[in-house]
């Protein structure tokens, strides 16, 4: 009932074993190489410049390849050759599984059309966002699932509304939040009104009563929801190339003026309306790319 | 009876699997833990068979409170119960440093005492 990643199906499966995974897993280590090697092995980029990118990603989230055209290193027609060689030379999981003897060509095919047929409730559907927002699919994939476990983990009916570029989110009940770090920067929120938060409260906790429960645990349960939803979120998007990274869920309490989009960032929140008239939003406050 | 530590930041899902896992009469839950550092005091005090842990916690991860109770005691069984189970760096990182097993969240009952009765 998530998001998984072809090794973990396996053993789910019982196709394969936890030993065999990590034999794969070290096959793909050697094999598969980060985008500085192939460019210092195409005599692309010297050491000494692979170490100033190195360096200079410590203090921004933007992959290595970009960071080293920003820093003239590199040329975007360089950078396109070299991102071709690597994509050549990769093996993935399962052609990994096979080299090791663990799985037959056979049988990797089979599993990889049970695996779709698993993961299809999770394939990512259009979600429109304002253009001129860079990384639009993760956007698309943060709204997205994050509608698709509204319904199938919370169990909430709703209608969602237009994305919308934001200066501030409205205030309500509670908002939850995690930042996401990695591939991209940004701050992820969901707001409750008292009835989503009480939807989701009885999804996490698994019972039909809470009307006594404490306002703490109710506020957890969304807590905990967003950290389902978002662990879900890193593991889709590590299946499309990007690394994110996800910070323990925290919240904000109702506040009058709600919660301002930081300055250097933009603001997509995603209206999503109850059948009974109430509102609650995602909001994602993406950290702008530096010029 | 086997004894189990649950360590999870969140209440709600700490007390989700101690209905799950008490509800079986192989297991009992001795103490809850909210952060890797807590993993690791539990863990010399109550010496429990199995140890349930969330990786995304605050003030220690539990790949790190994983790492520590995998070197000071090689025996230890742990089974990572969390959000990121579907990240396959993340749960391979988890296997290669000695869990036993990896269950994703959302998770189910079946699948959490059919874990906890392999590796009991």
């Amino acid at each position: 009932m998530a998001v998984k990643f072809f090794g973990q199906f396996l053993i789910e499966q019982g196709a394969i074993n936890h030993l065999s995974l990590l034999k794969a897993i070290s096959l793909q280590e050697e094999t598969n190489r980060k985008i500085g090697a192939v460019v210092y092995e195409m005599e692309m980029m010297s050491q000494v410049n692979i170490a100033k990118v190195h360096q200079s990603q410590r203090n921004a989230d933007t992959r290595f390849g970009d960071k080293a055209v920003e820093m003239g290193f590199l040329t975007h027609e360089q950078l396109q050759q070299a991102l071709v060689r690597q994509r050549n030379s990769h093996i993935y999981i399962g052609e990994a599984l096979v080299k090791v003897g663990a799985l037959s060509k056979e049988g990797l095919e089979r599993y990889l059309l049970k695996f779709k047929e698993d993961q299809k409730p999770y394939a990512v559907e259009k979600v429109e966002i304002p253009k001129g927002i860079s990384n639009q699919e993760i956007w698309e994939m943060v709204a997205d699932l994050t509608k698709k476990m509204l319904v199938r983990v919370a169990d909430i009916s709703f209608r969602p509304g237009p994305c919308q570029i934001i200066d501030n989110l409205p205030s309500r009940t509670m908002v939850a939040e995690i930042g996401f770090s990695g591939s991209v920067s940004a701050r992820y929120l969901l707001t409750s009104s008292q009835n989503s938060r009480n939807f989701i409260a009885r999804a996490i906790l698994q019972e039909d009563d809470i009307e006594h429960e404490p306002i703490a645990i109710l506020d957890d349960s969304v807590m905990e929801f967003i950290n389902i939803v978002c662990g879900n979120i890193a593991a889709k998007a590590a299946q499309s190339g990007f690394q994110i990274n996800i910070s323990p869920p925290k919240t904000h309490q109702q506040s009058e003026h709600g919660i301002a989009v930081p300055e250097k960032h933009t603001g997509l929140m995603f209206p999503i309306y109850l059948s009974d008239g109430e509102v609650f939003e995602l909001a994602i406050f993406v950290k702008d790319d530096p010029l | 009876m086997k004894k189990v530590i649950i360590v999870d930041d969140s209440i709600a899902v700490a007390r989700q699997l101690e209905k799950i896992i008490n509800s079986c009469d192989d297991f009992y839950v001795v103490a809850q833990g909210r952060n890797g550092a807590e993993a690791i005091k539990l863990y010399r005090q109550e010496n429990p068979d199995i140890v349930c842990m969330d990786m995304n916690m605050p003030v220690m991860d539990g790949l790190s409170a994983l790492r520590s109770l995998c070197m000071a005691w090689p025996e230890v069984n742990v089974v990572m119960i969390t959000s990121l189970g579907g990240v396959g760096d993340k749960y391979s990182e988890a296997i290669k440093l000695g869990a036993r097993d990896v269950i994703g969240k959302p998770f189910d009952a079946e699948s959490v005492i059919k874990t906890l009765q392999r590796i009991a």
